[in-house]
């Protein structure tokens, strides 16, 4: 059976068609996952998946029939590629190319583990051979990612038989469009973009608003520095996306979508466009959909990675063709968004929420999550923390759970100082805050937030000045420059911290931050210049220490801030090879052939060269 | 019709009017710069900021553009609002110091210099509030000059910012520049007009009758492909400055009595003033 050539237009076919794809994975043997996710390919996911295509094909005609899926993330991106291996769910790691033709041979042919490829437990060293077995993989829930490494995204057969289109169904055949959004409104999904507004209100007032036509747009614009799961959704499970808009659609009364999706993400878009051809082909898409008479369709519009984009109004004047600036809110945006029309805009993740709590029910949503958050949350755990990866777990596990448990905690022995959530518009929380439970409410209250979901995990190396930095610099660039508070506040506030960083700080310059933080958390026109400050105020907030040892003292405790620590040289370590003596551009160091080198400080121009080439190790920073 | 409490002066407002509507009505002055009557809200400038009372929580608004859609509660003179106004200002004296305009609208908020260093480059002070492009293109109907760059690179220009085919030297832009970054020359030597910063020229039109400079020749031009009279006496009046266009009026009609030489040599140089 092939797509291309079935056309579903009634809700008794599509179960037909279900259970027909459902027999013919039955008949299917083995099941081969390369996972094809963001992280997974550029360590050459790519080619091993070739190389099982290849190995399957040589095999010939056998008595068992293997299928061969490119997924999207399956989430341990750390120890990516990851191949698992149905049945039996076996979960190998950082599989190479050399290893393709074993696991084919062991256990694709003959049930075998290949035990090298597997998860070891730290302590006792065994093997792990499922993914549920993995200390990563403890406490997830996975509802927007439940197919999202699982089905191939490629193939809508696939997402029909793990039962995609059933919401769908279920909504057109059964349940009126203020039935749909009471199901939403009581199950008490917030907008997963980052502001967290109730999602169920938001479409009422849609539905609510006068004018035609209506629009309803997905916001894949993700620009967050570390985060990447909405990349992972859309690349993972396009159909998902698209059956959360249909139905969105239908409820609000629309019937023209758009998928705003940043053009650096182009395989998302690749697999967005062929999601949207294989629904409109077979009939979710388009005209009369499912038998219906609802009609609805979805383009896709690129946007070209400015971070603003990400931003309702901005989004929406980039989709009319003008420049992404935003404008302002005072009449929201489902009353008068996209030309000026009714738009109802939310997040990729929001909308992949959507089919799952339809079909499950809004109390099943409800029961997860904190009272006033509710469901599940993606993240992407990124930073100095050992397992990287995209998690998706219910609202209010704490912090310490998904750094220390999920995360495996900090890389290399060294010491947990900060996570940032949230991106540009979050902040910094210390360790003694790691057993808030995490939801919108409570990030917002120590200062940082939500956000659409990076959380990068910081260590003793890092320096609070320099990451709050980092973040002024970022927005600095990312400004569109409309209004006077964001692009003179933030280059205002830059300037403040560059000078911190370089030991030149003046006493009152945390009064002066703060106080800036203030003028543009009042008056900047969009919620990026609003919340520009989060980064700094947070760090200041927690680590005011920090910033006081920087302005006070012209040291950087974390060693980061040069200028504000020097490089000396260990007698003990030091073997006297002189090779930091030649490289040394200011011919700081002397000293003796094998005898213990010095570095002058006086000469040192702090440009880290010996730390870089000593082979020993005996170069350090000490402040 | 809704009714804005501001500062404890009620006023009663169109739907969707704004709140500096209202305070004009109230007879309560808030400062702002990239506000014209004829010209959309832009909102980019954000010196109009008002606390908008919301019972349980304040908010602070932009004036120029916040729609009264039911009864609200203003204040233009609260700490926050008077903070937030000058915060804004002082950000705007950073980036513009030299602006006469700017500094005379900070004193008459009771500001003098700005406690911020001067960071972000501005051509000629511009503060980019935009009125300039705005006006170009929704009242002028040319776009001959628009954003380029963006954040603190942001800059008004010409496309490509070579010399714009098509600026008319209306001076449009100058008019409603808030800080007087563009300005209108007068190069005698050629009877053009420049508008600067941006080079372009345009020849000015001169009186038939007494020599007086005029328009520019595009926007003559212009006007007369808009109105769309197809009178000869029209075409050719246009062509006249005001005061030879009303005598030659006069005469025509016999209103007027014929001048004797010493009215003529009056008439000429008030013309040639």
């Amino acid at each position: 059976m092939n797509q291309a050539d079935v056309r579903i237009d009634t809700f008794k076919s599509l179960e037909l068609y279900r259970e027909s794809v459902r027999g013919h994975a039955r008949q299917t043997a083995k099941i081969v996952r390369v996972c094809c996710g963001p992280g997974c390919i550029p360590k050459g996911a790519r080619r091993i998946y070739d190389l099982f295509r290849k190995a399957i094909d040589d095999a010939g005609k056998r008595d068992i029939t293997i299928s061969l899926k490119g997924t999207g993330c399956q989430g341990l991106c750390e120890r990516g590629p990851i191949v698992t291996v149905d049945p039996g769910n076996i979960f190998y790691l950082q599989v190479h190319e050399e290893d393709v033709a074993e696991i084919f041979r062991e256990t694709v042919l003959q049930d075998r583990i290949v035990d090298r490829l597997l998860y070891h437990d730290e302590r006792t060293g065994a093997g792990i051979r499922t993914s549920q077995g993995i200390p990563f993989y403890q406490g997830h829930v996975r509802v927007a990612f439940a197919l999202c490494g699982v089905v191939d995204p490629e193939s809508p057969d696939d997402y029909i038989g793990a039962g995609g289109y059933a919401a769908l169904a279920k909504v057109l055949s059964s349940l009126s469009p203020d039935q749909v959004i009471d199901e939403v409104t009581q199950s008490g999904l917030r907008g997963r973009g980052g502001g967290g507004f109730p999602t169920g209100r938001k479409w009422r007032s849609a539905r609510d608003a006068h004018g035609e036509p209506k629009y309803v747009i997905a916001n894949g614009d993700e620009g967050d520095p570390g985060a990447f799961m909405d990349r992972a959704l859309m690349e993972g499970v396009p159909h998902a996306v698209i059956e959360g808009m249909i139905i969105g659609a239908y409820a609000i009364g629309s019937s023209h979508g758009y998928i705003y999706v940043r053009n650096e993400y182009p395989l998302a878009v690749e697999r967005l466009g062929r999601a949207i051809g294989q629904a409109q082909k077979m009939g979710f898409l388009g005209k009369n959909i499912l038998g219906s008479g609802f009609e609805f369709d979805i383009r896709i519009c690129r946007g070209a990675g400015a971070f603003v984009c990400g931003e309702s109004t901005a989004l929406m004047a980039s989709l009319e063709g003008r420049v992404g600036e935003p404008r302002a809110k005072y009449i929201h945006t489902v009353e008068s968004g996209l030309w000026g029309k009714p738009s109802l805009l939310n997040n990729v993740e929001t909308w992949a929420n959507v089919p799952a709590i339809i079909l499950n029910g809004s109390a099943w949503f409800a029961a997860m999550g904190t009272q006033k958050s509710k469901g599940t949350k993606a993240f992407s755990l990124v930073g100095k923390v050992r397992n990287t990866g995209i998690i998706e777990i219910p609202m209010g596990m704490t912090l310490r759970q998904i750094i220390f448990d999920i995360g495996g905690g900090i890389r290399n022995g060294k010491t947990f100082k900060a996570v940032q959530t949230g991106g540009p518009s979050g902040g910094c929380i210390p360790e003694a805050f790691l057993d808030t439970p995490v939801d919108f409410d409570e990030l917002t209250k120590l200062g940082s937030m939500m956000g659409s979901g990076g959380m990068i995990v910081m260590d003793e190396d890092d320096c609070m000045v320099h990451v709050a930095k980092y973040f002024m610099s970022f927005l600095k660039e990312e400004s569109c420059g409309k209004c006077t508070p964001c692009r003179e506040g933030i280059s205002q506030m830059l300037f403040i911290l560059e000078r911190i960083s370089r030991g030149e700080g003046e006493p009152g310059d945390l009064a002066k931050l703060d106080g800036l933080a203030d003028l543009l958390a009042g008056t900047a026109l969009c919620a990026l210049g609003k919340t520009a400050a989060n980064p700094v105020l947070s760090t200041i907030r927690h680590f005011r220490g920090e910033y006081e040892a920087h302005i006070l003292q012209r040291r950087c405790p974390a060693k980061v801030c040069k200028g504000l620590f020097f490089y000396e040289i260990d007698p003990e370590a030091c073997k006297g090879c002189g090779i930091c003596l030649k490289q040394c551009p200011a011919k700081a160091i002397s000293g003796e052939r094998k005898k213990p080198h010095v570095i002058d400080r006086a000469k040192c121009t702090m440009c880290g060269t010996c730390l870089e080439k000593c082979p020993f190790t005996a170069v350090k920073k000490i402040v | 019709m809704p009714i804005v409490n501001i500062d404890g002066r009620k006023v009663e407002v169109q739907m969707e009017a704004t709140i500096l509507d209202a305070a004009q009505k109230a007879g309560i002055w808030i400062p702002t710069l990239c506000f014209h009557s004829s010209i959309s809200h832009l909102a980019t400038c954000r010196l109009c900021m008002v606390e908008l009372d919301r019972g349980d929580w304040k908010q602070l608004v932009t004036a120029c553009n916040y729609p009264v859609r039911r009864d609200i509660v203003v204040s233009v003179s609260s700490e926050n609002a008077v903070k937030a106004r000058r915060g804004v200002m002082e950000l705007l004296l950073a980036r513009s110091p030299e602006s006469e305009q700017l500094k005379e609208l900070a004193r008459r908020m009771g500001i003098e210099g700005s406690p911020y260093p001067n960071v972000t480059e501005s051509l000629r002070n511009c503060i980019l509030c935009g009125l300039c492009t705005i006006v170009c293109e929704e009242v002028i109907g040319k776009s001959a000059i628009g954003f380029s760059g963006r954040g603190v690179d942001r800059v008004v220009t010409t496309p490509f910012r070579q010399l714009s085919e098509d600026c008319i030297g209306c001076g449009a832009c100058a008019y409603v520049c808030p800080v007087g970054t563009i300005q209108l020359r007068v190069h005698e030597d050629t009877g053009e007009i420049e508008v600067s910063p941006f080079k372009s020229r345009a020849k000015l039109l001169v009186c038939e009758e007494c020599g007086r400079r005029l328009v520019s020749e595009p926007v003559n031009k212009y006007i007369m492909e808009k109105v769309k009279i197809d009178l000869a006496e029209f075409r050719k009046y246009a062509k006249l400055c005001s005061v030879c266009r009303r005598k030659k009026s006069a005469n025509i009609l016999s209103l007027g009595t014929p001048m004797n030489d010493d009215d003529r040599k009056t008439e000429n140089i008030k013309c040639q003033k």
